[in-house]
């Protein structure tokens, strides 16, 4: 009887121990975001409070935000990575997805060197070969007006070959008697990599996608280094990274706080509309 | 196999050209000193229109319809004033502050003409992008500006700019918590009021030393003479400023902790400049108060605190196709003219000396504290490349200040080793 109270007792406080540093660290985590969230909606201007929490609410920063184009044209800013990110997202997925099923499916001579090159040249930081980029670019001509565009959507999906080890794993783990069946039903390479791998490996997907569609909105040094004077080409990095400069952060802080808050809404909605496939798997697929 | 080698020989072939283009246009831009000609001389050949397209780099706030348009509009009337030339112009943003960094980027493919901070002198003079003026302009500028403002633009007595106003920080007060007495001398500021001061900030945290006698590169130009923030004058500020800090009216304004006091009254004066005018007038209202820096008591003896000087100018790229037209374009927009379009837009304290004796713009409260410290109490913040040491030196001594790691007891010490911190060239 004492045995039983005391098991229970001693599960009921390690319970009540795991649930609290959970919640210290859940607080810990939100913490800073929902404090983002606050800044963004305080009216109180400049970018200290002698308070800690907002005395009063605003909508007033979207506002600015988005209709104050004066000085920093956010709402273009914000066009511009979406359709960069857009991009990127749908190219670089393909990339990734190809790489990794030829990497994983196909034995061919240089297989093993190209793996080994791959690890390596992933070892070295991308904007390492930034100034590189920028005259390639630029000998080309992409280094001006519009095609500022396409040079960023270039630089952001044209590595992302070399980043298939994740996806590449994936595939490994997908049983090759569903590519001997299929071909045995005389389906091509083609045809088992779109009919068979890619409806059986939707996480790893949804992965990519996510990944490659936030690099736009997260990368600052090569749109920096690229976009250069064509403000009119700007990303949202850059335009926050601006906002807290001293000409403006006492004006901008609050707004942006407002664009750290939007720019994590086309995320958000794409995460949203794609995590049901994450549960989806393997579920199913080899019987017996 | 064949088809991927010859793309790389192709892009290898691309970037050496690349690469030779560069040097081509540096040797290039070593020799073409451009003389230009005043507007005057070249109405003879007026009759045929030459077509030029210059790039022309400048702030946004300058290429904005609500704050005035000044660029575009100053460009187009420049096009106006010279029916010899036929001029297209494309505009890009780039901040005074990061033309640095921007032009010397690729001084090939960037503007013909931009706007810079004269701090940024040394670098855009290393990436051979910035031209010597000569001749004329060079004249022009020794004329309509002060000496100091001539010298934040020269180096090895070349001028390599024109310049268009001034770029310091200064003193806004409250009217109602300071008298025009009391602003004279900080200390009798921390005995009546709160003062917030970024000291943390290594091109404000100079000022206190340079008070009492220490030096930057002699007078700014002399790089072998280096930093001299050692011995006793040094020690003696910094134990001043150990005082200071323990002072409960005194603030160390970090993160906009000055602004925010400002606008709540719990503090009543802030030190920044002319870009924050329209924030602290918004704060103060009639009790807006802006002057020349106080003087701070050290050792019984009252002392000018003097701030890191500097301007900002129009230089004309030597990669430049139109050197005569971008020379022209350069002195055109700091003119007085320009310069007081520049002032009634945005406020942009002119340099001039013939337009600063213009009571609308003489009485201007702005004007005369920018002013008054820029002659008064500063020194011209000194941009020799051993100057790049300062920054991060200056910051760490400032912060053991603040925490309490530097401490009457091992002031001499701590002055010491800032000293040799800022004289270190990383040898």
């Amino acid at each position: 009887m004492k045995k039983t109270t005391s098991y229970k007792a001693k599960k009921r406080t390690v319970n009540i121990l795991v649930h609290v540093l959970l919640a210290v660290l859940a607080i810990i985590w939100i913490f800073p975001i929902a404090w983002v969230i606050m800044i963004s909606f305080r009216a109180e201007k400049g970018s200290y409070t002698s308070s800690f929490l907002p005395k009063s609410f605003t909508l007033d920063n979207y506002k600015k935000l988005f209709t104050d184009t004066t000085v920093l044209n956010f709402p273009k800013m914000f066009m511009n990575t979406l359709i960069i990110a857009i991009f990127v997202c749908i190219i670089s997925t393909i990339f990734v997805l190809a790489v990794s099923y030829c990497m994983s499916r196909l034995r061919f001579k240089v297989r093993k060197k190209y793996l080994n090159i791959a690890m390596i040249l992933g070892l070295f930081p991308g904007f390492m070969s930034m100034i590189a980029v920028y005259y390639i670019l630029k000998a080309i001509g992409l280094s001006e007006g519009s095609m500022v565009r396409v040079a960023l959507i270039m630089v952001y999906s044209a590595g992302s070959g070399l980043g298939f080890y994740i996806a590449k794993g994936f595939f490994d783990t997908i049983p090759k008697a569903l590519d001997e069946a299929a071909f045995l039903d005389g389906a091509t390479k083609f045809q088992v990599f779109t009919k068979v791998t890619i409806p059986l490996s939707k996480p790893i997907i949804v992965y990519t996608v996510l990944t490659s569609f936030l690099g736009p909105w997260l990368d600052f040094i090569f749109a920096k280094v690229i976009c250069r004077a064509n403000a009119d080409y700007y990303t949202v990095a850059i335009g926050l990274w601006r906002m807290l400069e001293k000409e403006y952060i006492d004006n901008w802080y609050t707004c942006f706080a407002a664009g750290a808050v939007c720019i994590s809404i086309p995320i958000a909605i794409l995460f949203i509309y794609m995590q049901r496939y994450y549960v989806e798997g393997l579920t199913g697929a080899v019987k017996g | 196999m064949k088809k991927s080698k010859k793309a790389l020989a192709l892009l290898m072939a691309a970037t050496m050209t690349m690469g030779l283009a560069a040097c081509g246009s540096e040797d290039e831009g070593d020799k073409t000193t451009p003389t230009p000609q005043g507007s005057s001389g070249n109405q003879g050949d007026s009759t045929e229109k030459k077509d030029v397209t210059l790039t022309v780099w400048g702030p946004s706030e300058d290429q904005n319809a609500e704050q005035g348009n000044w660029l575009p509009t100053m460009c187009d009337k420049f096009n106006a004033e010279h029916p010899e030339w036929n001029i297209t112009f494309k505009y890009g943003v780039c901040p005074e502050g990061d033309a640095g960094a921007m032009v010397s980027q690729d001084p090939t493919a960037s503007a013909d003409v931009y706007m810079f901070a004269n701090d940024q002198i040394t670098t855009l003079i290393n990436a051979n992008a910035i031209t010597k003026l000569g001749g004329e302009t060079a004249d022009y500028v020794k004329s309509t500006n002060s000496e100091a403002i001539v010298n934040s633009v020269s180096v090895d007595g070349n001028i390599y700019g024109v310049p268009f106003t001034t770029n310091t920080w200064f003193m806004y007060y409250n009217k109602s918590i300071f008298s025009e007495d009391d602003v004279k001398n900080l200390d009798t500021m921390v005995s009546k009021g709160k003062v917030a001061f970024p000291l943390n900030n290594s091109w404000y945290f100079a000022s206190f030393y340079v008070a009492n006698g220490c030096t930057l590169f002699e007078d700014g130009f002399n790089e072998a003479a280096g930093i001299d923030f050692a011995g006793d004058k040094a020690v003696a500020v910094t134990n001043y400023l150990i005082d200071l800090v323990a002072n409960k009216n005194f603030v160390n304004d970090a993160d906009g902790a000055g602004m925010a006091g400002l606008r709540d009254g719990s503090i009543g004066a802030i030190f920044s400049g002319s870009w924050d005018y329209n924030s602290v007038k918004e704060a103060l209202g009639d009790n807006f108060g802006a002057v020349q820096l106080p003087c701070i008591t050290i050792n019984g003896e009252a002392k000018q605190m003097k701030a890191f000087a500097g301007s900002k100018a129009i230089a004309v790229n030597p990669n430049c196709k139109e050197p005569q037209v971008a020379v022209a374009l350069a002195r055109y927009l700091g003119s007085p003219e320009a310069q007081q379009s520049h002032y009634t837009s945005r406020s942009v304290v002119p340099c001039n000396t013939e337009l600063l004796k213009q009571d609308s713009v003489k009485n201007d409260a702005l004007v005369i504290a920018q002013n008054n410290t820029f002659n008064n109490t500063s020194i011209i913040q000194p941009f020799v490349s051993a100057m790049s040491v300062y920054w991060d030196a200056a910051v760490n001594m400032a912060n053991g200040i603040i925490n309490g790691d530097v401490t009457h007891d091992n002031a001499t010490e701590m002055t010491d080793s800032m000293n040799a911190a800022m004289n270190n060239n990383g040898l």
